[in-house]
């Protein structure tokens, strides 16, 4: 059981260097988006009501022409 | 097989230095190896069963994976891969750092902005405002200005440009206001063509900024603008 998934793995990602490295760029890619947008939450969630985003209505509800 | 060629090899060593000390051993090697080849391998030189001996060998087979060897290969080339992954991103991020740290910060791309509204030039009017440590001149014209800077003949001006690619909107006239002779700051609404005069060394822009007499090589530069809303200029 366990030797035919790690056949099927090997024949579909590791048997050709091309597949293997272009496999592992990709994952590079999705797991860098998934580490950032990971990690950006927990550093909200961390600082939540303490960044600027959380507190800019309190200052910029009266006018709008000052947003940037 | 291995075992046999082994053993014939330690013959083979064992021949050739036959030292006195050694002698019983050797002796008892040569038996050993003709005897039982297909048995394990034991030192010839001292007895692996003798108390304190560092010559046994040790049995690793408690060690070896009960897995099939092609998972065990799966595993090892799964920790090289991660291992890559894990560098391609440190290598992304550093290189991604590094130029990130060269652009610009966000309080000087804040400066880098101008904002006013025109609501408040007049027609035939000239504003001069600061924009990056520079004079920049905006100037409302005429409806008589402008046909005089789209009726000029432009193609046989030491800096020939059209007044239609000097403008966004005919009415409103912006450049820098440095002279590109020296680097003077002329003075509007002057010279011999109605539009600028540099009082360093007499260069004569006209109504569109472009040089028409003296030492000057190039029009006034057109900074890049905007109008964002219809009476909103933004300069940068």
């Amino acid at each position: 059981m366990a030797g035919s998934i790690s056949n099927v793995i090997y024949q579909t990602f590791i048997r050709r260097n091309a597949v293997f490295l272009t496999t592992i760029f990709a994952s590079a890619f999705a797991f860098e988006l998934a580490f950032d947008t990971t990690s950006n939450k927990i550093w909200d969630s961390v600082n939540r009501g303490r960044q600027w985003k959380d507190i800019k209505y309190r200052y910029l509800n009266k006018d709008e022409e000052e947003e940037e | 097989m291995s075992l046999s060629s082994a053993s014939s090899t330690l013959l083979r060593t064992c021949a050739r230095q036959q030292l006195p000390t050694a002698r019983a051993s050797v002796a008892s090697c040569q038996r050993r190896g003709v005897a039982d080849a297909k048995s394990s391998f034991e030192s010839p030189f001292a007895s692996a069963n003798e108390r304190g001996s560092t010559l046994k060998i040790p049995n690793f087979s408690k060690y070896s994976s009960g897995n099939s060897p092609r998972s065990n290969q799966v595993f090892s080339y799964f920790m090289a891969g991660s291992l890559g992954l894990a560098t391609a991103v440190g290598a992304k991020a550093t290189v991604q750092d590094f130029l990130v740290n060269m652009s610009a910060s966000a309080d000087v791309l804040a400066q880098a902005k101008v904002e006013l509204s025109l609501g408040a030039i007049p027609e035939g009017k000239n504003v001069i405002i600061k924009w990056r440590g520079k004079p920049v001149f905006i100037r409302h014209r005429t409806q008589d200005e402008i046909s005089e800077a789209r009726d000029a003949k432009w193609e046989g001006l030491r800096d020939p440009q059209a007044d239609e690619d000097r403008v966004q909107r005919p009415e409103w006239l912006v450049m820098l206001g440095v002279c590109t002779h020296l680097g003077c700051v002329p003075i509007g609404e002057a010279g011999d063509f109605g539009g600028w005069f540099c009082p360093c060394h007499g260069s004569h822009y006209d109504i569109s900024g472009r040089i028409r007499k003296g030492p000057a090589p190039l029009n006034l530069e057109v900074p890049q603008y905007s109008f964002p809303e219809d009476e909103v200029l933004v300069i940068g």
